[in-house]
C-alpha cells in the first residue's frame, strides 16, 4: 500500500523530518519524506497496518516544538511511484533535502527556542564536544526566527551558512538518530560561529573562551558590558553592584524604569516569589521575562534596590549557551535591551559599537548575523493567567489560529464566502507605541515581532522591514487587503498607504478601540454579541476626540457602538499632558474648584520638578480657559496620570505609562487594613455622583476632586489614596457595564487595553463581574495593549466585511 | 462636505480642496508656456520677449487686525510682495482691494493704509489699482494682486532642490503664527514676542546680486515650515534632512511653544524665506544673508537627500518624521 501524506504547521526546524525517518523505520515503511518550505510531503509504502500505526504516531509522538495544523492524506498507486522516478525508493526511506518553494501556502518559521536540558547537560560536561560553547544548539532548542533568511528553514537560508560544519558536526547532522540530525543550526567551537571582546573602538580584547572569561570577571567588577546574543543585543551589568545600576541607568538617561534582569534557576528565587504559573512561563521554552513579585525582606540582599522601584522585577532565565557561561559569582545581570529610548536594537557588530560605544564599557560580539531582530518576550500574572505584555522572541512568528467554525460563525452566514477568506492574505499594521503588524493567511494571523514606537524614524523603518520579513517568511507575494488605525498622523498609516499603493489594493481602517474589542474577540475565539471596557491611554475617536476610557457593544453583525465611556476631559497642548501629567490633573481639578483655585493649588507643586515655573502655570492656565491648542480626551491613562501627580509619585513620564504604571504599584503597597477599610468605603458608596447613568458616564472630576480632599485631611495615607482612586474607578466600570449589558440582555462582559495590565483595576472588575455571573473576556495569547491592535485590526475587517 | 477651518489652515486638507475643486474646474490655467496655476508655486508667469511676467494674488483675514509687530495693511502688501520675490522676481506693483464690513471705523482704515504705505516703501513697490466694496463680512478682508518681473527662464521654483543642495531658513521661526495666536485667544502675558511680517525682496535679491544660485525657494507662511519643506520635497522627488539644533527659534518662541505644545515647525512666518542652495555656495549665501538686517538669524538648516522622501529630522534622540501639518495637532503618544 502506497500512501501520500501533507502536513502543515510547525514542522521546519523543530526535529520534524528525522522524527518521521524514524517512525517510518519503526514501522518497517519505505518512502520519503520532503522539506516543502510551507509543508512537509511524506510518501509511505508498506502494509496498511503499519501505515495506520504510522499516521496514529505521527499525531500523538511528534516533537515537542512542532504542530501539526492539517494533515492530508491521499491514497497512490505503485504507478504513480513508478511515474515520478521515484522506484528506488521502494526498499528504504529517504530524507530528501528542500525543494525549491514556490507555493503560497501559509507554513510556519518556529519562534527562538530557549537551549534544552540536554544541551545544558553537554555544555556544562568537561570533554564534551561543546563543552563550554556558547552556540550550542540541538534539533530541540536554538534560533530559529533571528537567523532566518527565507524558506525553507535550511541552513543554506539562515545566517548559519558562512559556517560549513566540521567532520563530527556533519557526522551529526546525518545520523537519523543523533540529537542533531538535520539540526540547521548545528555547530561547534571548530565549525561554528565564535565570540570576542572588544573595547568601544572595536579592537579585539580576547577571542573565544578566554572573551567570555574575561567578561565575567569585568562584569563582577562592575563594568557595563553589551553582549550580543541570539536575537538582540543586551546591555549587561551585576544586578547587584548599585554603583554599576546606577552608572547604566546614568549612561542610558533611563532613571526610574524598571531593568529586566537574568538570574539562574537555582537562584531567582531568592529574592522573587513566583507563583507556580509565573514559574512554569520562566521556565518554558519559550523564556520570556516574567513580572515577579519581589521578596520584600530578602530582595536588597541579592539585587540592587536601584533595579526596580515597582513592587515587581521583570525576571528570565538564561536561554542559550551564552548567557549560561556568563554566571559565576553572580546572582543575577541586569540584561536591558540595548537601544537608546524608542529606537530599534542594534543587532550588527558595527551599529552595536557605533551606538552603544558611550555606554557601554567593553563589547561581547560575535560573528553570527542576527537576520532577524527579536526583543524579549514579557509575561505578567493578572487575574490568574498569564498575560502578554510584549509577544516576541519565542512567540513571533509563530501564527494564532482561529476556528471560525467555533460559535458556528461559518455556518451561518454565505459559504461561497467563508470559503473566500480561508485564501485571503491581509496585511494590518497596528497602531504606533508598542508596534506589531499582523499578517494574516486565511486563519492564521502571524503577529510580527515587537517593533516599538513608530513614530521614531528608525522604528518605522524597522516595521517596514519586519512586514515584509514576514511577507518573505510565509512566501506571500500577494496582498487583497491592508488595514490601519484612524489617526491621521500616524507613521503606520502612512505606511499601510504606501503598501496599498505598491499592492493594488484597498485601505481599510479599524477604530482602535474597536481593533482592541475584535482582538479580545478573536483572542478568545468568541464571537458573539458582547460588551467589551476597553482601557487605555490614546486612540483616535471616530468623533474626532481622543479616547481611551470606553464601554463597546460589539452586536451581532460585528458593528460596535460605543455605549458609555470616562467623562470628556481637556488634555492640554497635546503629546505635553502625557509627558507632563500634572497639566491633566491642572485641568480636571479647575472644572471643580475653578480655574483659579486650581492654580493657586498646582502652584504648590513648583520646585517637585525642574520643568515646572509658574510662568509656565500662567501659560497653562490661559491655555485651559482659551482652549487652544487642547484636544478633549476620555483616557484612562490621563486620569491615572493626574492621581500619579497629585499624590507627587511621578511629574514626568520618561517611559510608556510610567505615571500609571508607579500609580499601581503605590496603591499595591497601601496596608492591607486600610486596603479594607478603602473597599469597605468604595462598595458602600451611592454611585449617583460618580456616574451618569444616563448616558453611561463615569465623572472622573469627582474622583479626582475625592482624591484631591482625602489629601487635605489625614484620614488616609497617600498608598490609600492611590487605591482608593483605582477601586472607585473599577466600581464605576462594573456598575456601567452590569447596566449596559442588563438593558441589552448580554451575557458576555470584555477586558482590553494597556490599562488592563493594571492588576488593581482588573482584578476587582473581574471577581465583581464573575460574582454577577457574567463570563468575563480577558486576553491571553494577544497582547491587551497596542501590541494585539494589528491582530485586531485584520479580524475586524474579517468580521466586517468576510463572513 | 462644508467648508471647514481646516481647509485653511495650510495642509492636507486645503491641498486637497485646491486640486479637486478649484484646480479641476478650470480648463486653462497657464499662458505662453509660463509657470501656470497647475504648478502650484508661489506665483505664475507669462513670458513676454526677453522677460517674465510674474504674476500673483493674495486675500488676507486676520484676527485681530491689529497685533504686535503688525497689521492687516502690513500683511497684505509682504504676503504679495514675498510670494513674488521667492520666484525671483523684482515685485513692481500691487493692486488693493478691500472688503469691508459696514460700521468699520474709518480711522481703523486710515492706520490700515498708513501702513500698507509703509510696507510699500520698504518693498520699493507702487500700489497701481484698487477697489473697495462693503458687505456683511464680519471683518475687513484685503485682496492684493501683485506683479513683478523676472528674466526668462530665470524663475526660482518650488520644485527645484537638487540632491546635496543645503537648506537655510533666513531667520528665527514661528513669529508671526505664535503672536497671532495669543492674542486671538486673549493671552496677555508680558513677552517680547511679535510678527515678523516684513518684505524679503531686498533679503533674497542680496544674494541673488553675488551671483549665487538659488535652486528652490518658498516663503513658509500658513503650515511653517514643515509644510514648505514637504512640499518642496515632494515636487523635487527628493527628501530633505533636518538638524533639529540648527532650527532657528527665539528662547521666547521656544518657550510658549514648549508649554502649550505647539510645533513651531508649523507654524506661520511672514518675513521669512526657505532656500534650496548648492552645497557649495551655502556658506556664502549664508554669509551674505545675515548681514541683512532681517537675515541675522539665519541657519543653515539641513540638506537635500535622495536616500529617503520627505522630510526627516535629526534629533538627540533620533530620526522624527516631520509630516506636512494637517490642520490642528492630535496627540499620538500614549
Ligand atoms: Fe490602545
Ligand atoms: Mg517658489
Ligand atoms: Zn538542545
Ligand atoms: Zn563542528
Amino acid at each position: 500500500m502506497l500512501k501520500k501524506i501533507f502536513v502543515s504547521g510547525i514542522v521546519q526546524g523543530v526535529g520534524f523530518r528525522p522524527f518521521v525517518y524514524n517512525i517510518a523505520e519503526k514501522n518497517n515503511l519505505t518512502g520519503y519524506v520532503k522539506n516543502k518550505g510551507n509543508f512537509v510531503e511524506i510518501i509511505v509504502n508498506g502494509n496498511s497496518n503499519d501505515i495506520d500505526n504510522f499516521i496514529r504516531n505521527l499525531k500523538e509522538e511528534k516533537p515537542v516544538l512542532s504542530k501539526i495544523n492539517n494533515l492530508k492524506i491521499e491514497n497512490m498507486d505503485l504507478k504513480d511511484l513508478k511515474n515520478n522516478n521515484l522506484s528506488e525508493l521502494k526498499d528504504e526511506f529517504k530524507i530528501y533535502s528542500s525543494q525549491n518553494v514556490d507555493n503560497d501556502v501559509a507554513g510556519t518559521i518556529p519562534p527562538d527556542v530557549g537551549l534544552c536540558e540536554d544541551c545544558v547537560r553537554e555544555l556544562k560536561a568537561k570533554g564534551d564536544l561543546r563543552y563550554n560553547y556558547p552556540f550550542i544548539a540541538c534539533v530541540n532548542c536554538g534560533p530559529r526566527f533571528t537567523v532566518i533568511k527565507k524558506l525553507p528553514y535550511d541552513r543554506e537560508n539562515t545566517s548559519m551558512d558562512k559556517f560549513p560544519l566540521c567532520e563530527e558536526c556533519q557526522e551529526e547532522y546525518k545520523n537519523p538518530n543523533n540529537r542533531r540530525f538535520h539540526a540547521q543550526a548545528n555547530c561547534c567551537e571548530k565549525c561554528g560561529p565564535k565570540v570576542f571582546l572588544t573595547d568601544s573602538k572595536g579592537k579585539i580584547l580576547f577571542e573565544k573562551e578566554s572573551a567570555i572569561k574575561k567578561t565575567v570577571e569585568l562584569l563582577e567588577n562592575g563594568k557595563i558590558i553589551a553582549i550580543k546574543g541570539i536575537g538582540g543585543t543586551h546591555l549587561v551589568c551585576d544586578a547587584n553592584n548599585d554603583e554599576a545600576v546606577l552608572e547604566l541607568r546614568k549612561r542610558l538617561n533611563r532613571p526610574t524604569q524598571a531593568f529586566a534582569i537574568m538570574s539562574t534557576e537555582d537562584k531567582y528565587k531568592l529574592f522573587s516569589e513566583p507563583t507556580e504559573l509565573e514559574d512554569n512561563a520562566l521556565n518554558s521554552y519559550r523564556k520570556p521575562i516574567v513580572a515577579l513579585k519581589k521578596k520584600e525582606n530578602e530582595y536588597g540582599k541579592h539585587i540592587s534596590k536601584n533595579i526596580s522601584n515597582l513592587d515587581t522585577l521583570g525576571v528570565m532565565l538564561p536561554y542559550s549557551g551564552l548567557h549560561y557561561l556568563l554566571f559565576d559569582k553572580c546572582t543575577s545581570y541586569v540584561m536591558t535591551s540595548a537601544n537608546l529610548p524608542g529606537l530599534p536594537m542594534a543587532i550588527t557588530n558595527d551599529k552595536i559599537i557605533e551606538s552603544l560605544k558611550n555606554i557601554a564599557d567593553y563589547f561581547l560580539l560575535h560573528d553570527r548575523d542576527i537576520v532577524n531582530r527579536c526583543d524579549d518576550s514579557v509575561l505578567k500574572q493578572i487575574s490568574g493567567r498569564m498575560m502578554l505584555l510584549r509577544r516576541s522572541r519565542g512567540y513571533a512568528p509563530e501564527p494564532i489560529e482561529i476556528d471560525f467554525s467555533k460559535n458556528g460563525l461559518l455556518n451561518n452566514k454565505n459559504n461561497n464566502k467563508n470559503n473566500n477568506i480561508l485564501s485571503k492574505n491581509i496585511l494590518s499594521v497596528g497602531a504606533e507605541l508598542n508596534s506589531v503588524a499582523c499578517l494574516s493567511k486565511g486563519n492564521k494571523f502571524y503577529m510580527t515581532q515587537y517593533i516599538g514606537n513608530t513614530s521614531k524614524y528608525e522604528t518605522y523603518n524597522y516595521l517596514k522591514d519586519a512586514v515584509h520579513n514576514i511577507l518573505r517568511l510565509t512566501n506571500t507575494n500577494k496582498l487583497d487587503m491592508i488595514v490601519c488605525d484612524l489617526h491621521p498622523q500616524f507613521n503606520s498609516k502612512k505606511f499601510a498607504n504606501e503598501l496599498s499603493k505598491e499592492y493594488g489594493t484597498k485601505l481599510y481602517d479599524v477604530q482602535h478601540h474597536e481593533a482592541h474589542v475584535y482582538s479580545l474577540m478573536g483572542d478568545n475565539e468568541f464571537f458573539e454579541p458582547n460588551i467589551t471596557i476597553a482601557l487605555d491611554g490614546l486612540g483616535y475617536g471616530k468623533d474626532g476626540n481622543i479616547w481611551g476610557g470606553e464601554l463597546l457593544y460589539c452586536d451581532e453583525k460585528y458593528d460596535i457602538h460605543r455605549v458609555g465611556h470616562l467623562e470628556e476631559q481637556l488634555q492640554l497642548g497635546g503629546d505635553l499632558s502625557t509627558k507632563y501629567p500634572i497639566r491633566m490633573l491642572f485641568s480636571i481639578l479647575s472644572k471643580k474648584i475653578g480655574l483659579e483655585k486650581s492654580f493657586e493649588f498646582i502652584k504648590g507643586y513648583i520646585g517637585e520638578y525642574p520643568e515646572l515655573t509658574e510662568k509656565e502655570l500662567k501659560l497653562i492656565k490661559m491655555q485651559i480657559k482659551s482652549g487652544l491648542n487642547t484636544s478633549i480626551t476620555t483616557s484612562t491613562g490621563r486620569f491615572l496620570d493626574s492621581i500619579a501627580s497629585l499624590l507627587s509619585i511621578c511629574f514626568k513620564k520618561t517611559y510608556d505609562g510610567e505615571p500609571s504604571i508607579r500609580l499601581e504599584a503605590f496603591a499595591n503597597n497601601c496596608s492591607i487594613s486600610e486596603k479594607k477599610q478603602i473597599l469597605e468605603l468604595v462598595e458602600n458608596k451611592d454611585y449617583s455622583k460618580y456616574i451618569d447613568y444616563e448616558n453611561n458616564i463615569i465623572n472622573t472630576t469627582q474622583i479626582v476632586y475625592d482624591c484631591y480632599e482625602m489629601l487635605q485631611n489625614v484620614a488616609f495615607s497617600k498608598n490609600g489614596i492611590a487605591y482608593y482612586a483605582h477601586l472607585t474607578l473599577s466600581h464605576c466600570l462594573v456598575g456601567i457595564s452590569i447596566k449596559c449589558a442588563e438593558n441589552l440582555n448580554i451575557k458576555t462582559i470584555g477586558l482590553t487595553g494597556g490599562v488592563t495590565y493594571n492588576k488593581i483595576i482588573t482584578e476587582h472588575i473581574v471577581t465583581k463581574l464573575k460574582n454577577k455571573g457574567f463570563k468575563v473576556l480577558l486576553h491571553k495569547n494577544v497582547p491587551n495593549g497596542d501590541g494585539g491592535i494589528a491582530f485586531g485590526q485584520a479580524l475586524g475587517y474579517i468580521l466586517k466585511n468576510e463572513l | 462636505m462644508k467648508i471647514t477651518r481646516m481647509h485653511g489652515a495650510g495642509g492636507k486638507v486645503m491641498q486637497n480642496l485646491i486640486g479637486d475643486v478649484i484646480l479641476g474646474s478650470l480648463s486653462t490655467t497657464q499662458v505662453n508656456g509660463g509657470i501656470g496655476l497647475q504648478d502650484l508655486d508661489d506665483g505664475s508667469t507669462i513670458p513676454i520677449g526677453d522677460n517674465e511676467i510674474v504674476f500673483t494674488v493674495d486675500g488676507h483675514t486676520v484676527d485681530p487686525i491689529f497685533f504686535k509687530g503688525g497689521d492687516i495693511g502690513r500683511i497684505s502688501v509682504c504676503g504679495t510682495v514675498n510670494d513674488l520675490s521667492v520666484m525671483g522676481a523684482k515685485p513692481l506693483a500691487l493692486s488693493m482691494s478691500f472688503v469691508l464690513p459696514e460700521g468699520f471705523d474709518i480711522e481703523q482704515l486710515k492706520e490700515i493704509m498708513a501702513s500698507i504705505n509703509l510696507a510699500c516703501e520698504e518693498a520699493g513697490v507702487a500700489v497701481i489699482t484698487g477697489d473697495t466694496k462693503v458687505s456683511n463680512v464680519s471683518d475687513i478682508i484685503i485682496s492684493s494682486a501683485g506683479i513683478g518681473i523676472v528674466e526668462k527662464g530665470k524663475a526660482i521654483r518650488d520644485k527645484g532642490m537638487k540632491e546635496g543642495d543645503s537648506i537655510i531658513v533666513t531667520g528665527n521661526l514661528a513669529e508671526h503664527g505664535l503672536t497671532i495666536l495669543l492674542s486671538r485667544e486673549g493671552f496677555d502675558m508680558e513677552s517680547d514676542l511679535k510678527s515678523d511680517v516684513a518684505p524679503v525682496n531686498g533679503l533674497i535679491q542680496s544674494v541673488l546680486s553675488s551671483g549665487i544660485t538659488i535652486n528652490a525657494m518658498k516663503d513658509p507662511t500658513r503650515g511653517g515650515l514643515a509644510d514648505s519643506l514637504n512640499e518642496m520635497a515632494e515636487k523635487s522627488g527628493l527628501g530633505v534632512t533636518l538638524q533639529e539644533d540648527k532650527i532657528p527659534l527665539s528662547e521666547e518662541v521656544k518657550f510658549i511653544s514648549e508649554a502649550l505644545g505647539i510645533d513651531p515647525l508649523t507654524v506661520a512666518n511672514e518675513g521669512k524665506v526657505v532656500m534650496a542652495i548648492p552645497k557649495k555656495d551655502a556658506e556664502k549665501a549664508l554669509e551674505i544673508i545675515k548681514e541683512h538686517p532681517l537675515g541675522k538669524n539665519a541657519q543653515i538648516v539641513g540638506d537635500v537627500t535622495s536616500e529617503h522622501k520627505g522630510v526627516i529630522m535629526e534629533t538627540l534622540v533620533g530620526k522624527r518624521v516631520v509630516d506636512t501639518p494637517i490642520g490642528d495637532p492630535i496627540p499620538r503618544v500614549c
